[in-house]
């Protein structure tokens, strides 16, 4: 028998993707130019949306079609509702050449839990600090800026890690 | 032949692996059939819609349970 009919080709394998917390995401996204693509659909996006300087919505349903619209020279952090699908994504990103992305572990649940800014009508089990579903706080408490996280795979610089 | 069901064990995973035994045992064919259920690794393969199946190497589907015509003319049964 031909030994090469009895193997099969395995694909080079995809490191681990990089996963942020959400305090890590903010300082990525709000102060060093991160792209935020929140992978959601349209109508979760439409009840809860992130509040970033700079969202890119691409849900997963189109997202092997559209990927391609994403930047290659900036950091991506990929979102979606509790970082699955997202994560997802950020490998297919891997696969497709992309080497600056990371994931957000947690999503917008975490995200909006942690008091992160958000737009939208919150969810009453993530609603603590909001107000009548109107949008949360438009900057996190002190507490949660910067990380001090020494978990590698959470990337995180600073201090007060929440992750 | 060795065969890869691609995909993170949903119904329609484990329906896929089943037809293909099924079809492979039907027509008395060697087939080798491996689940790869791990997220990075079905993606290392380009694939994000699940099940997909991958026979010696190369993607013949993906995207959904096939069907048992489509299982034995992938298999060449």
């Amino acid at each position: 028998m031909d030994p090469a009919a009895s193997t099969s080709p395995v694909p080079t394998p995809l490191p681990e993707a990089r996963a942020y917390c959400p305090t890590t995401t903010f300082g990525k996204t709000h102060r060093e130019g991160a792209l935020l693509v929140d992978v959601r659909e349209a109508d979760e996006v439409a009840a809860l949306a992130f509040d970033a300087p700079d969202v890119v919505h691409l849900p997963l349903s189109s997202f092997e079609r559209r990927f391609a619209e994403l930047p290659r020279d900036r950091e991506l952090v990929l979102a979606c509702a509790v970082g699955v699908r997202s994560l997802k994504a950020t490998y297919y990103l891997m696969y497709q050449g992309y080497a600056n992305v990371a994931n957000l572990s947690g999503g917008i649940q975490r995200w909006a839990a942690k008091g992160f800014p958000v737009r939208g009508s919150l969810e009453p089990t993530f609603a603590a600090g909001g107000c009548c579903g109107g949008s949360v706080a438009a900057e996190p408490s002190a507490a949660v800026q910067g990380c001090g996280c020494d978990d590698g795979a959470c990337g995180c610089e600073g201090g007060g890690c929440d992750c | 032949m060795n065969v890869k069901v691609l995909g993170p064990g949903c119904a329609n995973c484990k329906a896929t692996v089943t037809l293909i035994e099924q079809v492979a045992k039907a027509k008395g064919l060697d087939v080798t059939i491996e689940k790869v259920e791990e997220l990075r690794d079905i993606i290392a393969y380009g694939v994000m819609a699940t099940p997909a199946v991958v026979i010696d190497g190369e993607v013949v589907h993906v995207g959904g349970r096939p069907s048992q015509a489509k299982v034995e003319q992938l298999l060449g049964a």
